[in-house]
């Protein structure tokens, strides 16, 4: 039997350890819940194809002949029978009141509406937003606007002979340039990092002797890694900026000069994976190829890297996780202005760096920002999954 | 027939030497990317006080006296304080390590020595996963909840706090960005415990939950202190998700738990893209500073490391 102090001390430490790991499960579970409750609602297709910025259109219309239009009537839509549109109420990806466009006829006179103040023509699609209306009645001119609902616009409209100016907007808050600039951050560090981890790695793991040099030599690489992300960034404005800007001709922050930042970031990370990968396969592979007459080189790239293969997947799929992650580093070097037109020599805003762009805006808009997490998160989540199976999978030398 | 292999094989051997001086080239290139990034950041950030600026037409040099040791962080035109800065650093740092160690020493253990099998192959999953969300997301969380939570508490005391802003905030939400990275070396660590030296502590009659900590925690001091030291070294480094709850406040130090603060590298953050000229090249300055607080801390943690390695071992 335990004195009772004992018991008493025991007790507690063991209390101790089941608060602490409680503890970390609610954070993450917490973080989750936090996400997806305040962002589910917002994720749409929309969303991902959609340009963050609303471009605002002009459009003069005009009616010449007597013509009606016919509709097939659906719920919490109006249709005008007299000008072949019909709007519907709506939420844009702000969580905002807005009319939609419903369904325009071919026929009608939306079809061939011309830009205002001149004859030039001008689409107005399907889902587009009616921003406000000008238009000339028997009585005189009036306005309608979005607060006015779309029953009341279709009310109005029924009885305008002309609309002199048509507002309308295309829908705005997407994120299609932020989730392009960062498939293309994630292709343009890969590019240039993982051949260059690969071959450091294939030295290390098959070449170096286990001397003093090359032991400085592991030490200096692995302490890139120690390095803060930001310090990285301050790196990327010195010396990756002004040689993106002289290739380019281009001036300032640009999704090359952070892929180039991002590159040395990871360094570390592909060349130990790889390594360890290399590492694992045995001895006698090497001897095998080198005794059947292969050169060293052969063996190399011929039976050395093909085996090294889960390392270097593995790798990869870290370095795509750590590319989405990163806001610090390309802050500085990509800036944090949200593009809708994407150019690799101009700045642009990964996933991550568009969450802090919105958070740190005036009202900031955590719907949004939620809802690019979760997007975040589960490919990050993807990712670790999909690093567990490929080393159980492809990991055939490990012993059993 | 014999000369002609020959000289194949002579070939193979220049190839495989001009393949190995290739490879060893870009292995000696890598490593020097270290040495060029900090040679990079010492020249660039030693600018500001040998260089002068031009503002307002007055023209201006930092002193680097009252850049070290200043405790306002900026006064028109050319005067910046970073001493109350680098307290603020250390102060927010050493907060959320006395979060974080004990929660993620004990996860630990609980992954390790109490979970059944199935159920701690579960909770390391959820470690890593916790590890793998992105600072920001971290920060975001930090805004709307954490925040939230410490003008509750403030309320509580009476104290005015600025929207919750405030170190609290800032410790938290280091404390949990480092969880996860001290508890998975920890992990390692305590795996790696022999199951002799368990048994025969439970042999001597200790209980379990004694062996877990006199033995086996003591046992793995050294991994989890390695952990410490990892984990102090992303609590240095973080900016993104520190900067949205930390407030920047203008003076200090404080050591108010309710207060606004201010560390390095949200110092670093702050408007950089509003700014230019000097103001921006403050900033490889206080880069500078952070890699040698880094660099400084690594070593002294290394020294309590083998301190305490020493004074067990006997």
């Amino acid at each position: 039997m335990l004195s009772k102090g004992r018991q008493f001390k025991n007790i507690m430490g063991n209390v101790g350890a089941y608060a602490s790991i409680i503890f970390t499960i609610l954070v993450i579970i917490s973080i989750i819940y936090y996400c997806f409750s305040t962002g589910i609602n917002r994720i749409s297709f929309d969303m991902l194809v959609n340009d963050y910025y609303e471009t605002a259109y002009f459009a003069s219309v005009e009616k010449n002949d007597d013509t009606y239009y016919s509709f097939e009537e659906k719920e919490d839509v109006y249709f005008s029978s007299k000008w072949g549109i019909a709007l519907k109420d709506d939420q844009d990806l702000e969580g905002n009141k807005c009319v939609k466009i419903y369904y325009i006829d071919s026929m009608s006179p939306f079809a061939n509406a011309k830009k205002e103040n001149s004859e030039e023509s001008i689409v107005i699609s399907n889902g587009m937003l009616v921003k406000r209306i000008q238009f000339k009645t028997e009585a005189g001119n009036e306005i309608v606007t979005v607060k006015n609902g779309s029953e009341q616009i279709i009310d109005k409209l029924n009885s305008a002979i002309k609309i002199d100016e048509f507002y309308f907007a295309s829908m705005g808050g997407g994120i299609r340039g932020s989730l392009l600039s960062t498939i293309y951050l994630i292709l343009l560090t890969l590019v240039i990092s993982l051949p260059l981890g690969i071959l450091v790695a294939l030295y290390l793991g098959n070449y170096a002797k286990d001397n003093k040099f090359i032991q400085i030599l592991r030490t200096l690489i692995d302490m890139i890694s120690g390095i803060p992300s930001i310090i990285f960034g301050l790196v990327g404005v010195i010396v990756f900026i002004p040689f993106v800007s002289v290739i380019s001709n281009t001036s300032g922050l640009s999704i090359l000069a952070g892929a180039f930042t991002m590159s040395i970031m990871i360094l570390p990370l592909i060349i130990k994976n790889t390594e360890d990968a290399i590492n694992a396969i045995p001895k006698s592979y090497k001897m095998n190829s080198l005794a059947l007459g292969a050169s060293e080189t052969q063996t190399t790239f011929k039976v050395i890297l093909p085996n090294a293969i889960s390392g270097i997947l593995t790798s990869t799929l870290l370095s795509i996780g750590r590319i989405i992650g990163e806001s610090a580093a390309l802050i500085f070097v990509m800036g944090s202005a949200i593009q809708d037109d994407v150019n690799i020599f101009k700045g642009a805003t990964t996933l991550s760096v568009h969450i802090w762009t919105v958070l740190a805006a005036e009202n900031p808009n955590y719907s949004l920002a939620c809802s690019i997490s979760i997007i975040i998160l589960l490919v990050v989540f993807l990712l670790n999954i999909l690093v567990k199976i490929i080393c159980k999978r492809l990991n055939r030398f490990e012993v059993k | 027939m014999l000369s002609n292999d020959t000289k194949q094989i002579k070939r193979k051997t220049i190839t495989d030497k001009i393949v190995r001086g290739v490879l060893l080239s870009l292995t000696i290139l890598c490593s020097l990317i270290i040495i060029f990034v900090t040679l990079f950041i010492l020249i660039k950030g030693l600018m500001p006080f040998f260089k002068e600026y031009e503002i307002n037409g007055e023209k201006v040099r930092v002193n680097i006296i009252s850049f070290l040791f200043g405790t306002t962080y900026f006064k028109a035109p050319a005067t910046y304080g970073i001493g109350f800065v680098f307290i603020d650093t250390i102060y927010v740092t050493f907060l959320a390590l006395l979060l974080a160690v004990p929660v993620s020493i004990l996860s630990a253990l609980f992954i390790v020595r109490i979970a059944p099998k199935v159920l701690s192959k579960l909770l390391n999953s959820i470690v890593e996963l916790l590890a793998s969300i992105p600072s920001v997301i971290f920060g975001m969380f930090g805004t709307a909840i954490i925040t939230k939570f410490v003008k509750w508490l403030s309320n509580l005391f009476n104290y005015q706090s600025s929207g919750g802003l405030s170190t609290l905030a800032s410790a938290i939400i280091l404390a949990l960005m480092i969880i996860p990275t001290i508890t998975m070396i920890s992990v390692t660590a305590i795996s790696s415990i022999k199951q002799d030296q368990i048994l025969g502590s439970l042999a001597l009659g200790a209980s379990k939950t004694e062996t877990n900590y006199k033995v086996v925690l003591l046992g793995a001091k050294n991994g989890i202190i390695s952990g410490i030291i990892l984990g102090t070294g992303r609590a240095l480094g973080e900016a993104t998700a520190i900067s949205m709850v930390c407030g920047n406040e203008y003076s200090g130090p404080t050591f108010n738990l309710f207060d606004k603060t201010r560390t390095l590298t949200t110092s670093m953050l702050q408007n950089i893209h509003e700014t230019s000229g000097l103001d921006y090249d403050i900033r490889f300055s206080i880069g500078l500073v952070l890699i040698i607080i880094i660099i400084l801390t690594n070593i002294l943690l290394n020294i309590v490391k083998n301190k305490i390695g020493k004074k067990y071992a006997k």
